[in-house]
């Protein structure tokens, strides 16, 4: 095979084109901070963050625990809900409790 | 010309093996594209290699022309199918059918595709005998290629970004025409408002078939009471999350419903009435404490006895009449539930359907 040609493959992914953003700044207490709990609707997802909230509260002072919920488990949630939960609050809590 | 898309191995490669080796295949060996087969594609697409049909999640790759004519090709096709696997793609990436979900969630779901209309004919579909198994290659390659799409271009490799806990066989290819042929009704597609000359493709977030046996029935009732026990499971996602799913009448329950003067409307008014739970039963009667189900529609009662219907309305339920001349079949298909709505799209073009026309008695807007 010596000075055969070689042969050509195709890649079958196509391009992802990408966009670098920001993390947030990352908190370092939780005592006084304003929790945002995010229940996505799914199964077990509410009883899941209520039981965490509840195990986080022995442990913390939160200024305020603020509940909200996305219209379905499985579609992004509302953008306008996104910039209530950013403004409202310092950090999020969310799981998927399936 | 050669695009990014084109990568040299060394003479003498195994070439079926590197593409194993790349992670580029749904487990079975793919057919190691050439230029002249992946130009072949690109043409029956309409040219334009470089032109991007769609993006596709979870990865949101973009799928070019010729990144759609590699996975064709690698799949097994024939240039002409490439316009039926398009068409496919671009219902999936309709907002509503939710491709997002689809690929991600722990649910088996895999995307049914149904072609109506002559392009299922002019390249050889089969709608008869064993139309959901194996032996045709229209049917077999069409659904790989779409299932290579969703893998190579949208990322959902099992344990990675798919997270289904079993899958479903579906996941391979499952993709079947209608019987047209053989069916007593107007075509699906004719059901919503295409005209029979239209070919289109018909996709749904979708369990595998059940199966629906009833040799004794020589009435509507009997055979449609069949597919309704079939319906009302609580195990199904329909039972417990609502939303869309397809019926299929086999050919000889499709005519002894259709002698008795019973209409597609008919049909799916019929199990959409009588295929349901009572609330008591998918709650399991208070034992794991007070369940409400928010998958279910606001307007449903959460009391004991309130009967909880697998669809919330006749229009929920996707008729087909599919498979052979012989057997007294017909199969229940699951949807994923009310997350995904199912899309019917135009092969050929963007045309819309010209509804209304009303077929069956009915009229669908």
């Amino acid at each position: 095979m010596r000075n055969a040609p070689d042969q050509l493959v195709f890649d079958p992914r196509g391009v992802v084109e990408t966009e670098r953003l920001a993390r947030s700044a990352r908190v370092r207490k939780l005592e006084g901070l304003r929790l945002a709990v995010l229940d996505n609707t799914k199964w077990n997802a509410n009883r899941l963050l209520r039981k965490t909230v509840a195990r986080l509260e022995q442990n913390y002072a939160f200024a305020a625990v603020n509940y909200y919920r996305k219209e379905s488990f499985s579609k992004e949630a509302d953008p306008a809900l996104i910039r209530t939960i950013a403004a409202d609050n310092d950090i999020v809590l969310t799981a998927i409790g399936d | 010309m050669e695009t990014e898309t084109v990568l040299r191995v060394p003479a003498g490669t195994s070439l079926v093996e590197w593409y194993f080796e790349q992670g580029w295949t749904d487990g079975l060996p793919v057919v190691p594209p050439t230029r002249s087969q992946v130009d072949a594609a690109v043409e029956a697409l309409g040219g334009e290699p470089d032109f991007v049909e769609c993006k596709v999640p979870p990865r949101y790759g973009s799928l070019t022309r010729e990144v759609l004519a590699i996975n064709v090709v690698m799949a097994g096709c024939k240039p002409e199918y490439a316009p039926v696997v398009r068409a496919a793609m671009l219902a999936l990436s309709v907002k509503a059918f939710n491709l997002n979900g689809v690929q991600a969630t722990t649910h088996m779901a895999a995307p049914l595709l149904v072609v109506n209309g002559p392009i299922a004919r002019e390249i050889g579909m089969n709608g008869g005998c064993n139309a959901f198994g194996s032996g045709n290659r229209a049917n077999a390659t069409i659904g790989r290629a779409v299932r290579l799409i969703l893998l190579n271009v949208g990322g959902a490799w099992p344990g990675d970004l798919d997270k289904s806990t079993l899958g479903h066989p579906g996941k391979y290819t499952y993709c079947v025409s209608e019987n047209e042929a053989a069916s007593p009704w107007a075509p699906y597609h004719v059901e919503k408002g295409f005209s029979p000359e239209d070919s289109a493709v018909f996709v749904l977030a979708a369990e595998p078939p059940h199966s629906v046996t009833n040799h004794v029935a020589n009435d509507p009732e009997g055979i449609l009471d069949s597919i309704a026990s079939a319906m009302t499971t609580i195990a199904n996602n329909n039972a417990v999350s609502s939303g869309h799913c397809a019926v299929v009448i086999g050919p000889e329950h499709a005519r002894t419903i259709a002698a008795k003067g019973w209409t597609r409307h008919d049909v799916r008014n019929y199990l959409a009435m009588h295929a349901y739970n009572l609330f008591s039963e998918i709650s399991f009667s208070g034992r794991y404490g007070k369940i409400y189900n928010r998958n279910l529609p606001k307007w449903y009662k959460r009391e004991p006895d309130a009967r909880i219907p697998i669809v919330p309305s006749p229009d929920h339920i996707h008729l087909f009449v599919i498979g052979g001349e012989a057997g007294r079949f017909s199969a229940f298909i699951p949807g994923w539930g009310h997350m995904s709505s199912p899309v019917l799209r135009s092969i050929e073009t963007a045309a819309q359907p010209k509804a209304p026309v009303c077929v069956d008695g009915t009229c669908y807007l």
